[in-house]
């Protein structure tokens, strides 16, 4: 069952002769356990079809449907976007965006208190996630301290604090050198695998891109191709 | 998750320079504010430790502490009779400035009638009240002297039988209690010179109004008036007297003013005291102002600073009221801390400060309250700038 549904989702800035189309209507979906990948060129619209996902723009037309929910239909349906996003999406930056003045721990465990969570039951899930992440003994560093390697493991234990379904990664390996940045994809892959999640990837980074199950291929505001990977292939998915 | 103090605790250094210069202003304003009540307390002081219920001065005159007043000695015999009047005292009071202990000091002289008259030292802390009619002084302790102690005022030495605490003129200066004749000798005293002139004056217009020079010598002493004046007289009711009607007596049959112990009062906060509070108030609501927007301006720079963080904590559905607080502790911590350090700065200050300073603590509080809506205030520029950060500043590079 596909935990993310895309049709026909589109985006204008500006009105009138102003208007500026930088999304067409895009249709596709991204099965849980599928890392997929969203390649073009710069200005070619994966960022916005990124925000759109994630309703930080809202699109101009279209239907989104998460986990089975339909949280956009032509307009908003009435839920609570940041909530929503804060329950259902993780993201994972290119620069980390870690919380600088918080620790490994804490930037992950914010998360989870953010949802709900009590404060010992976060301190100890993060420990775990860290843990799963291979980095828990560097749980009590702050950013500054730790690695851009060792950074984006704790972006990726925060994208996943409230066992998120869907993971939004804007270009997570364009900071990292070639053997970090693959380690980072081999980290996803096995998100996707073993949790069941989509990962959805921005990138132009073509170092990564035969970690991929799928790629969708943007250009000048279309979606133009979708590439379905040999491990994709082994994954048995099909184009959709 | 305490997301302020996390920041405030990586930012330490900023903050407590932050909160050393902010408390260094704040402990002005409270000192203001003890300047402020204690040049009232000291405004007011003679007023309410003077045991009377009113106080009779020269007509159409503010006195005796607003204003000159000058009253014929003995005025206060028929204030005596006046129908309600208990008991009616002399009462005479000048500034003077003399050497006293080696140190230019100065100080306001009051003389009152020293056998059972009104007007004399509340409460001695040492030694007794003037008990002879001559040479005796009762000293405020701020003089630096003690009992036994002798001061020169014009040809006399006077002994300090008696020392009081705190007892002090509208200006903050110490008083010293002189019998009523010593008083007067040593404010209108004049010396040889200025009495020869006066002298001679007096004789030249004898002279040209007629009066042949040997006659005219013998007028001379009848002219002479110094000394038979006061600056008011006290007055105690009998008991039961309206003082409304009594003052009314005195000033529509003896051709005087009339003021009890409340309006004595309010002359002096309405007169004297008016323009220094005002002074004193406008200061401090200026220093309390700058130390606001010194607040405001270093956590608005500090959000700033995080407004990536702010960004991402919005994109990860952080709800606006995390960042709202976040900000707005910051704030109030800063203000707290500052008002904390500036309350301990005061209490050093407070010692070794050369004037009256009183604290009441419901005007400590206000200030308090109204520095924590300062507070308040001063995070609102930094929440309205981070409620305005798009959260997808978060992505890209």
């Amino acid at each position: 069952m596909p935990v993310l549904e895309v049709d026909g989702v589109s985006m204008t800035f500006g009105q009138g002769e102003h208007a500026v189309r930088a999304l067409k209507p895009a249709t596709f979906s991204v099965d849980g356990g599928e890392l997929a990948a969203l390649l073009g060129p710069s200005g070619s619209g994966k960022s916005t079809l990124l925000l759109a996902i994630s309703l930080i723009l809202e699109p101009t037309t279209g239907r989104i449907s998460l986990n089975g929910r339909e949280v956009y239909d032509n307009g908003p349906t009435g839920v609570d976007v940041r909530a929503f996003r804060r329950q259902n999406i993780g993201f994972i930056f290119q620069q980390h965006n870690l919380i600088p003045f918080l620790t490994a721990q804490e930037n992950v465990a914010l998360v989870m208190q953010l949802n709900g969570a009590g404060r010992r039951q976060a301190a100890r899930r993060a420990t775990e996630l860290l843990g799963f992440l291979e980095i828990a003994h560097r749980a009590d560093a702050l950013p500054a301290n730790l690695s851009g390697g060792e950074q984006q493991r704790v972006a990726i234990g925060r994208a996943l604090a409230n066992e998120q379904r869907l993971v939004l990664a804007d270009e997570p390996t364009a900071a990292l050198d070639t053997e970090r940045g693959g380690k980072v994809m081999a980290l996803l892959r096995r998100i996707a695998r073993e949790r069941r999640s989509a990962v959805i990837t921005v990138t132009h980074d073509r170092r990564m891109i035969e970690g991929f199950d799928t790629i969708y291929h943007l250009d000048d505001g279309s979606l133009t191709a979708v590439t379905r990977t040999e491990e994709g292939r082994r994954e048995g998915r099909a184009i959709g | 998750m305490d997301l302020a103090l996390k920041d405030i605790r990586r930012h330490l250094g900023k903050f407590v320079a932050t909160i050393t210069g902010v408390a260094m202003l704040l402990s002005i304003v409270l000192v203001m504010n003890g300047i402020y009540q204690g040049n009232i307390a000291d405004g007011v002081w003679l007023i309410d430790n003077t045991a009377t219920d009113l106080w009779v001065v020269e007509r159409e005159r503010g006195g005796p502490f607003n204003e000159s007043s000058r009253m014929p000695l003995d005025s206060y015999k028929s204030i005596a009779a006046t129908p309600g009047v208990a008991q009616a005292s002399p009462f005479a009071l000048y500034t003077a400035q003399r050497d006293i202990g080696g140190t230019r000091q100065q100080f306001t002289t009051v003389g009152y009638d020293v056998f059972g008259g009104l007007g004399g030292p509340g409460r001695i802390v040492r030694g007794r009240a003037i008990a002879a009619p001559h040479y005796e002084m009762v000293a405020d302790q701020k003089l630096g002297l003690d009992l036994g102690g002798r001061v020169v005022l014009g040809t006399h030495a006077y002994t300090v039988v008696g020392v009081t605490r705190g007892a002090v003129d509208s200006a903050g200066n110490p008083l010293i209690y002189l019998s009523l004749p010593d008083a007067q000798e040593v404010q209108y005293q004049q010396d040889n010179r200025a009495l020869a002139a006066a002298r001679s004056t007096n004789l030249k217009r004898l002279e040209r109004a007629g009066y042949p020079p040997e006659q005219a010598s013998r007028l001379l002493p009848l002219l002479s008036t110094a000394g038979d004046t006061v600056n008011a007289v006290l007055v105690r009711l009998a008991p039961g007297a309206d003082a409304t009607a009594v003052a009314a007596h005195i000033r529509d049959w003896l051709y005087f003013n009339v003021y009890t112990t409340d309006e004595e009062r309010e002359l002096m906060l309405a007169g004297r005291l008016r323009m220094m509070s005002a002074v004193l108030g406008l200061f401090r609501a200026l220093l309390m102002a700058v130390s606001i927007v010194i607040i405001a301006l270093i956590v608005y720079v500090l959000t700033i600073e995080k407004i990536r963080s702010i960004a991402t904590l919005k994109l990860i559905g952080a709800p606006n009221w995390v960042i709202v607080r976040m900000i707005m502790e910051q704030s109030l911590a800063l203000t707290i801390a500052s008002f904390a350090v500036a309350y301990g700065l005061r209490e050093l200050i407070v010692p070794g400060f050369p004037r009256t300073l009183t604290f009441l603590a419901g005007e400590t509080a206000a200030t308090f309250a109204v520095m924590l809506a300062g507070g308040v205030l001063a995070s609102l520029m930094a929440i309205w700038h981070a409620l305005r950060t798009p959260p997808q500043l978060a992505l890209g590079g």
